[in-house]
């Protein structure tokens, strides 16, 4: 791995270790089994699983060029590292799947770390923009949007408003629905040949808001437990 | 199950890349006075790529470098460069990654010295009249390809 992109991951390990701090996750977390172990051990089989799913899809075999797995550059599909991070978390959770509660503000907060390490891989810059706060690259007359720092910065946001529901399956949804909106949101200023998935961020805003709203609903209607 | 289905989808995909024949016939081979010409009577801003089919990371950027001239090719031109490699290899290499922008073959290195390559894949950024405008060492990702294309174009 390059080393920028080893700074990157080491930033959004730095965001999953503050958020496993965050006020209202860290009594909480200290009753689990070794959180850290679990998020970071989840984001490594996600970024595997998506650079897999990448080489299939551009025709690139890890049969016949398993090697092709290290480089993180080359692509690794969005998409599949989620889903593949989050199977992973259910799994280790699946006796008590509302801890996924406890880990989601940390899961957006190292999300956010991630996005942040575009200072470490120089790829903050998005498209071209004419307000002030725009960042001018050496050499370059054009200003444009630090994409990647204004997603880093509404998901560190988000990370901490997601501490705060204690109905159960609610901080998950919101989590789930934050990430996918501040992609989505996003997408449209960042440099892309493809567009995206932003089929992708649309489903994860309408599941976790489904999520978040059903769980809602449960719990008024449940009885209360004596 | 799940094991058997990727294990299945793997072989698949094996066997997808194997089966490709070259297209297009050999690579026009150049030198590094010649490409220096080419890029000086550009009248379009160029994205250069050079490749060799044995080098590994220049196959993880192959699809992109595709997909982006599909995109973009009205607007930019894509010049690939099968450096220090066999046309027989070269030549399969276009064919398996459906590679349809210009390529040309420099079997020792010349180009890639002249140009000022350390490395393979070295992706260059070349304004029209063959000034060079930026260069990416390594593998080159969506976001950096899309973005240095954005900046060449709005010179």
């Amino acid at each position: 791995m390059e080393f920028t992109l080893l700074g990157a991951a080491l930033t959004g390990a730095l965001g999953v270790w503050l958020g496993l701090r965050l006020p209202g996750v860290r009594s909480r977390a200290e009753a689990l089994d070794r959180p850290w172990d679990v998020l970071v051990g989840a984001a490594a089989i996600g970024v595997f699983s998506g650079r897999l799913v990448a080489m299939i899809t551009t025709g690139v075999n890890p049969l016949t060029n398993p090697f092709d797995v290290i480089l993180v550059r080359g692509g690794v599909d969005t998409v599949a590292a989620s889903i593949a991070a989050l199977a992973t978390l259910a799994w280790v959770f699946r006796d008590d799947l509302v801890t996924l509660d406890i880990v989601a503000p940390a899961v957006l907060l190292g999300l956010a770390g991630w996005h942040a390490g575009c200072l470490w891989t120089g790829s903050c810059l998005g498209a071209a923009t004419g307000g002030d706060w725009g960042f001018t690259r050496a050499e370059s007359l054009v200003a444009r949007h630090p994409t990647e720092l204004y997603a880093a910065f509404a998901l560190a946001v988000l990370s901490y408003v997601s501490t705060r529901p204690r109905t159960p399956f609610v901080a998950t949804g919101l989590a789930l629905a934050a990430a996918g909106a501040v992609r989505a949101a996003t997408q449209t200023i960042r440099p892309s040949i493809t567009g995206g998935p932003m089929w992708a961020y649309v489903t994860a805003v309408a599941l976790g808001s489904a999520v978040a709203i059903a769980a809602r609903r449960w719990a008024r209607r449940a009885p209360p437990v004596s | 199950m799940t094991v058997g289905a990727i294990a299945f989808g793997l072989i698949l995909g094996g066997c997808g890349g194997e089966d490709v024949e070259p297209a297009g016939g050999a690579l026009p081979v150049t030198n590094a006075g010649e490409f220096e010409q080419l890029l000086a009577d550009s009248e379009s801003p160029m994205v250069v790529n050079l490749w060799a089919s044995w080098c590994i990371p220049c196959r993880s950027e192959a699809p992109l470098l595709t997909e982006a001239h599909r995109q973009l090719g009205d607007e930019i031109r894509f010049i690939g460069v099968a450096t220090e490699d066999s046309q027989v290899d070269a030549e399969a290499f276009v064919a398996e990654f459906s590679m349809t922008f210009e390529n040309y073959f420099d079997r020792s290195g010349e180009v890639k010295g002249w140009i000022g390559s350390l490395g393979l894949p070295t992706t260059f950024f070349v304004a029209p009249g063959g000034e060079i405008v930026s260069t990416v060492f390594g593998v080159i990702d969506e976001r950096r390809l899309a973005l240095e294309i954005d900046e060449l174009l709005r010179r």
